[in-house]
């Protein structure tokens, strides 16, 4: 499920950068805390209820570093970098090591899924940034307000549309349509040269690399739309006009002045609709093929996710009577999560630059 | 000439490519709505929305109920917390020296905190709640963990639409001699209410369509939802998608249809509210000379 | 004691019972038939009484195979124990058997028996047989009409990829007669993980311990050797739809998929058992192989019943399990549990064809209908 920007969600009218309210809110509120009871009550409740992110973040991380650390303990950097997801002999033995009781031949590492996650996204990102940008310009320069509503809201259905329908629809409808008429057309004409090769060779039956980046890109499009669409609202009239009166084309101006008067801001809304991608999990678990151990030969081939490993093995780790498995999805959710608060937190700094975009986007489900 | 014959073809191709850009958003979204419809409508039954489930047939209603407790719930927990931070980040917030928004800390927080995966936040609260607490599937962890979802989203949709607030409402208020608390509650937090309220619509959309959280949190269950809030199961509707949709029967897929259509027509409903409270609004804003 | 006697003589009898009735596939005569010959043979042979329950709310969740069955079983329960509730969930056997550890739920499903370690940790917990559930291999071969004969060591090949075609010529030298296609053959497995990789690795390590017992070995999520262009599925479902998109495929399904999988176009194969004999499905089939293991399944219900040295035995079956701890905190939660359970398995209720063929699923033969009564006894 997704979310637009807080501004594309409705409140289209450019919010006023760091608005001198702000300035008169925080004076005001220094009366406020002097003022005792009802106020300072109320003032009080606000200020846990802004503070509960906080702790809900700090809570999260700290309760998936104590469940991974067996795992942690036990298989090191390998975690990162091996490529076998091995519960081991979950009906055999058990033994030691540092410690920390497993199976016999219990080892993971997650370095295919990684390189899936990243993958995924990439293609992702890829496509929907110019895809974003072009129906941004197409639904605010010369359109119609009887048209450009309309299409509008149907940006924002697409982004309010539940995973598991896009996964549903992913896995029937549009992966067995592109592998049956896309895919071998592209397959058989991508000349077989370095870097297409990677579009060439067996594709599949439509679950896999190519569709679920497929799927994440619709995903997130309505997110970046909808946010450039706003900001190009927010870019003044003068200098485009000024730029019409130079002579310039619609897509002189667009490059030469609309794009960069935002280009922070669409840097930030990408990396943003990114996090999202890379947090993806009950679509990507219905189109990848969900595999654990391999990374796909071409970008046809099935692939797995962390988001999309966590939900399809968490059951077959409680098989594992000495907790291990846990641990070790505890721990990859770890990984997941440094990736994604590392994306928002340069998110963010981008936007804080550019100070344009004041409300949160993006959610994975 | 040549070069503006080349300038006009590029500008041509350039209206041509955001126009098929836009076709390229909107086309998939008709796609997938028209699918979702084509595969419900032939075998809908309105009964579905008053029957219970029984295992993978009967109706959805039990599903239904499930998912608008969740909304309320979450309604409730997140609305009340969110829309309280919001206000505390947008107006209570001490300032910093040079000027500079203070907070900067519980908001990058808040920012940070929507974009963790939803299945990071379940596992989470799957295994200190549900597990650690021995709460089981139930109501509570799943509020919780919805919660936890969308009260950043509604924290930073309430801050941004009391930032929108004109400064002259407070210059107004602060003339005409009313105490801050009171220009807080009868014109700053009620000219921005279409914003807060639009945030929250939308942060309902989201915990409507929420699969990976609520499966290891919620749990499921034919009966209707029950007055308790730990130990007992609750049925939502994206369950019957994700999972009935994997069934041997015809009865299961046609739930599984069933339900994906309910869910549309929920977040649609949900959506175009949001966009109707914006747009009027906004005409009022527009009407008062803003 | 004389009552497990006299349930041992009629074991043949109640065989051969179950196998006709399940060819028949649950008509209503047929339904018939097994409640006479029950109450017919002796009063052992329905050696259980269904307890009176308390008014009581249960839980159920775990196997996703076993959870079409349970929507069947606990509304007709219900319908004679109004008093009792039931909540059923399909999470999977591992979230059954973590929750029935931890107390989340009261009963969990599945299709796997507990291992050792689960044992060590929760010594309380009872793995109580309920049904025979069975395993078929399908595959996608347009236009192939006959039961393509397969084993263990030629279907552990092909999911390593060392068989990677159809007409590979172990696979025609296995089927005289057929003329086998010059096709790729796709591999499918389960992405989740799921107790029908757990019966279908067992198969491959028992066939092929030299091979894949050693390199692989069995589990819910087994290491799948990286082979180009194999597939991995979500669920029973994403197995033979996946299978259906794909011609050439392999996939190992539960046996309440057949008529979904051969209404796709699909088929399934004769697979070798312990003996050497090839066999297909059939209830006699599954019947013979669960015979053999009646015997030998231990009071505590934990046994493998793949690949038995049976003549006419299919080599994929499994018992279904209830994961029940037999310290329940609530006197009257333990009596529902015993009621429900009690209920599940009598030839005259849960047992019978009535609800067991609508899953394709086989009844528990007296023996085993006798120490899971005895295992139910234990829930206190």
């Amino acid at each position: 499920m997704t979310v637009v920007g807080g501004d594309a969600g409705g409140l289209s009218a450019s919010p006023p950068p760091n608005s001198v309210s702000r300035l008169v809110g925080s004076g005001r509120a220094d009366d406020a805390s002097r003022s005792p009871g009802r106020s300072g009550l109320f003032r009080g409740a606000a200020r846990v209820a802004a503070t509960l992110p906080l702790l809900a973040l700090a809570g999260t991380i700290t309760i998936l570093t104590v469940k991974a650390l067996p795992s942690i303990r036990v298989n090191g950097l390998h975690f990162l970098t091996g490529s076998a997801w091995k519960p081991g002999s979950t009906y055999g033995a058990t033994v030691r090591t540092n410690g920390v009781e497993h199976p016999l031949g219990a080892s993971y590492g997650i370095w295919p899924l990684i390189v899936g996650t990243l993958q995924t996204s990439a293609i992702a990102v890829v496509l929907a940034v110019p895809i974003s940008i072009g129906a941004a310009f197409a639904l605010t320069e010369r359109m119609p307000t009887w048209l450009s509503r309309p299409l509008s809201l149907a940006v924002e259905i697409l982004a309010g549309i539940p995973s598991v329908i896009l996964g549903l629809w992913g896995v029937l409808t549009l992966g067995p349509f592109l592998a049956q008429h896309v895919y071998p057309l592209v397959a058989d004409h991508v000349p077989d040269v370095p870097v297409l090769r990677y579009f060439r060779g067996p594709t599949g039956h439509g679950e896999g690399l190519a569709t679920s980046g497929l799927v994440l890109t619709l995903m997130i499009v309505p997110i970046i739309t909808a946010t450039t669409r706003d900001l190009f609202r927010q870019v003044p009239t003068l200098p485009k006009e000024g730029a019409t009166a130079l002579g310039m084309t619609d897509a002189e101006t667009a490059r030469r002045v609309t794009v960069p008067w935002v280009r922070t801001g669409i840097v930030g809304a990408t990396v943003l609709g990114l996090g999202r991608a890379l947090g993806e999990t009950i679509a990507v678990a219905m189109i990848s093929g969900a595999a654990l151990n391999s990374v796909s030969a071409n970008i046809y081939g099935t692939m797995g996710t962390i988001a999309a490993a966590i939900v399809t093995q968490l059951d077959s780790a409680y098989t594992d009577g000495t907790g291990f498995a846990i641990s070790a999805l505890a721990e990859a959710a770890l990984v997941l999560a440094v990736i994604t608060v590392g994306v928002n937190l340069i998110a963010r700094l981008v936007i804080s630059r550019s100070g344009r975009l004041t409300a949160p986007v993006g959610r994975s489900g | 000439m040549d070069r503006n014959r080349g300038r006009r073809l590029w500008e041509l191709a350039f209206r041509l490519g955001a126009i098929l850009a836009l076709a390229l958003v909107v086309g998939p979204a008709a796609w997938l709505l028209v699918g979702v419809v084509a595969k419900a409508a032939p075998h809908w039954r309105w009964s579905v929305l008053f029957t219970p489930t029984t295992g993978a047939s009967g109706g959805l209603a039990n599903a239904i109920t499930g998912t608008v407790v969740l909304m309320a719930g979450v309604l409730i927990v997140a609305g009340t917390l969110g829309v309280l931070g919001g206000i505390y980040l947008a107006e209570l917030a001490p300032a910093r020296r040079g000027g500079k928004q203070g907070s900067s800390v519980l908001r990058l927080a808040t920012d940070v905190l929507s974009g963790v995966p939803s299945i990071t936040l379940g596992f989470v609260v799957y295994i200190a709640l549900v597990l650690g607490l021995h709460w089981g599937f139930s109501l509570a962890p799943a509020v919780v963990v919805l919660s936890v979802m969308v009260i950043p989203y509604i924290a930073r949709s309430t801050e941004s639409a009391l930032a929108q607030v004109p400064t002259g409402y407070r210059e107004g208020a602060e003339a005409l001699g009313m105490s801050p608390g009171y220009a807080l509650r009868k014109i700053v937090v009620r000219t921005a209410l279409p914003g807060i309220v639009t945030g929250l619509l939308i942060a309902l959309a989201i915990s409507s369509g929420e699969t990976a959280p609520l499966l290891y949190t919620a749990g499921f269950t034919n009966s209707f939802p029950q007055p308790h809030l730990i130990h007992t199961p609750v049925a939502y509707l994206t369950y019957p998608v994700w999972t009935f949709y994997n069934y041997p029967s015809n009865e299961a897929h046609t739930l599984a249809n069933d339900a994906a259509l309910i869910l549309v027509v929920l977040v649609l409903i949900l959506l175009i509210g949001a966009r109707l409270i914006t747009n009027r609004a906004e005409r009022y804003s527009e009407g008062t000379g803003r | 004691m004389t009552r497990k006697t006299r349930g041992k003589r009629l074991v043949p009898v109640f065989v051969l019972a179950a196998g006709l009735v399940a060819a028949a596939c649950g008509s209503s005569t047929a339904s018939s038939s097994t409640s006479t010959t029950g109450s017919g043979g002796t009063s052992a042979a329905t050696p259980l009484s269904v307890e009176k329950p308390p008014a009581a709310t249960l839980s159920e969740t775990g196997s996703t195979l076993l959870y079409p069955l349970w929507n069947i079983w606990a509304p007709a329960y219900q319908q004679k124990f109004p008093q009792v509730s039931i909540n059923t969930a399909g999470t999977g056997s591992g979230t059954g058997i973590s929750d029935a550890a931890n107390g989340t739920v009261d009963i969990g499903s599945s299709d796997a028996y507990l291992s050792h370690s689960q044992l060590s940790s929760d010594p309380t917990l009872l793995n109580i047989p309920l049904a025979i559930s069975v395993q078929v291999i399908a595959y996608n071969l347009p236009g192939m009409t006959a039961h393509v004969k397969l084993n263990g060591t030629i279907l552990s090949e092909i999911y390593q990829g060392k068989i990677t075609n159809w007409n590979n010529p172990a696979i025609t030298a296995m089927n005289p007669g057929v003329t086998m296609p010059s096709m790729p053959i796709v591999a499918l497995h389960r992405s989740d993980g799921s107790g029908d990789t757990f019966i279908f690795t067992q198969y491959l390590s028992k066939q092929n311990p030299s091979g894949w017992g050693n390199s692989i070995s069995y589990g819910t999520t087994v290491q799948w050797p990286s082979v180009p262009g194999a597939l991995a599925e979500n669920g029973n479902g994403g197995m033979v739809s996946g299978c259906k998109h794909t011609p050439g495929c392999i996939a190992y399904v539960g046996i309440s998929y057949l008529s979904q999988l051969l209404g796709d176009g699909l088929n399934y194969g004769q697979l070798q058992n312990g003996n050497g004999n090839f066999e297909l499905p059939t209830p006699t089939a599954v019947a013979a192989e669960a015979n053999y293991f009646t015997a030998k399944t231990p009071a505590n219900g934990t046994i493998s019943m793949v690949n038995g040295p049976v003549s006419g035995g299919y080599p994929i079956i499994n018992y279904e399990y209830a994961i029940v701890n037999s310290h329940q905190q609530s006197a009257s939660t333990a009596t529902a549990i015993r009621s429900l359970l009690e209920w599940a398995i009598s030839p005259t209720y849960g047992n019978s064809s009535q609800y067991l063929s609508q899953v394709a699923f086989q009844p528990l033969p007296p023996q085993v209908i006798s120490q899971s009564t005895k295992q139910i006894a234990a829930v206190k």
